[in-house]
């Protein structure tokens, strides 16, 4: 019994780490409680911490509290939770299969490496296109962008803040679009956009949304509150090197 | 033009690696984002750069819907990338510049723009979301899906 109640909080505690939305943690443990033979399963999920509440067919009740505070989006373990749960729920795969997928997926590091950084800098290029920016300056913003992205990834295993993280990249962004300025002529503004344009929040803004929509206020009000600040962090940071910069 | 569509598609496409979308889904959410983008780029002209947001936002959010129910996954492994070109990131960079030059007048100016066409592009994901979910719950309690 201690066992199911472990490996279904890990499940809870997988989504929550990936930034998966509430409903979506929510329905998940209690899919995967109740196909483990729980008679009923309470859960209480926010961003950075989940309550589970486990009723076993003896009449006991099994609570466990998990503190989340390490999130690092990954939407692959989202997808790959989702169907384990599916598949264990529809009686397709064992309790021990479950096991070994779950704690392969606990252990398994966010994929980086230069291939990721260079293709990062593909996105801040192709902001910087869209933006109606020329090809050579889709190029200078690639190259910071996929720079900015190689110092941020290093910020994300040290204990650095998000919102300190999302700053320190746009100074550096900015940094080196000043730099590049004095050597060739090209517009700054459409440069430095495409690259800090790598470090907009994507995902919690998204969920943010989502959670709204699906009445997790609490989630939904932090979240957004997160988005925002990154938002003002990264303009802050720019804003630092442009009036250094005397513009 | 058609350099602006591709770059929508590939921004997509970039971004949804970044986030590590499975690998078999990566282009689909690419094609989601670039075709986001498209809806933008045609609307904006009749109905302003909000109402172009709202339909981008709106369709990004119904192809997803869509996608996430044909292939098995959830709706966000479609949706985030999809959202990523439809950013204001170039209104908010102006927000920034325009307060830094003490320009406070045209500075609220494209904040509140920039917060309107944020706005938007949830409003279209809200809308699109919740018809999508109003027609699961109605199937859920049917006892058609569990």
């Amino acid at each position: 019994m201690e066992q199911l109640v472990g490996l279904v909080l890990l499940a809870g505690e997988l989504l929550l780490t990936c930034g998966a939305e509430m409903y979506r943690v929510e329905e998940t443990v209690e899919r995967m409680g109740i196909a483990a033979g729980f008679t009923q399963v309470e859960i209480f999920a926010t961003p950075t911490g989940v309550f589970i509440s486990l009723h076993a067919t003896d009449g006991r009740v099994y609570t466990r509290v998990r503190r989340i505070r390490h999130v690092q989006n990954n939407l692959a373990t989202i997808s790959e939770v989702n169907a384990l749960s599916r598949s264990f729920s529809a009686g397709q795969i064992s309790l021990d299969q479950v096991r070994e997928e779950l704690e392969r997926l606990q252990k398994q590091e966010n994929p980086g490496g230069l291939w990721s950084y260079l293709i990062g800098g593909l996105g801040a290029a192709s902001f910087t296109l869209m933006y109606a920016g020329t090809w050579f300056e889709a190029l200078i913003a690639g190259i910071s962008g996929a720079i900015v992205l190689m110092i941020v990834s290093w910020l994300e295993h040290r204990p650095v803040p998000k919102v300190l993280q999302a700053a320190t990249g746009a100074v550096i962004a900015a940094g080196m679009v000043t730099a590049a300025a004095d050597l060739f002529q090209f517009n700054f503004d459409v440069v430095t956009l495409g690259a800090v344009m790598v470090l907009a929040p994507g995902v919690v803004m998204t969920t943010a949304i989502r959670d709204m929509l699906s009445g997790e206020l609490v989630s939904g009000v932090s979240r957004s509150a997160e988005a925002l600040a990154i938002a003002v962090a990264i303009a802050t940071g720019v804003a630092v090197i442009l009036s250094l910069g005397g513009r | 033009m058609g350099v602006q569509l591709l770059a929508g598609f590939v921004s997509a496409l970039t971004f949804a690696h970044l986030f590590h979308v499975p690998k078999d889904q990566i282009v689909r959410s690419g094609v989601v984002g670039g075709l986001g983008w498209a809806m933008f780029l045609l609307t904006k002209g009749d109905w302003g750069e909000i109402g172009g947001m709202f339909v981008a936002g709106t369709a990004v959010a119904v192809l997803s819907e869509l996608l996430a129910r044909k292939w098995k996954q959830p709706v966000v492994i479609f949706l985030i990338p999809g959202v990523i070109p439809l950013v204001p990131g170039g209104k908010a960079y102006l927000t920034m510049l325009s307060f830094l030059q003490n320009d406070y007048l045209e500075g609220l100016e494209l904040l509140v723009s920039t917060v309107f066409l944020a706005g938007a592009v949830a409003a279209g994901i809200i809308l699109a979301s919740s018809v999508f979910r109003v027609y699961s719950r109605a199937r859920h309690v049917k006892g058609e899906v569990r």
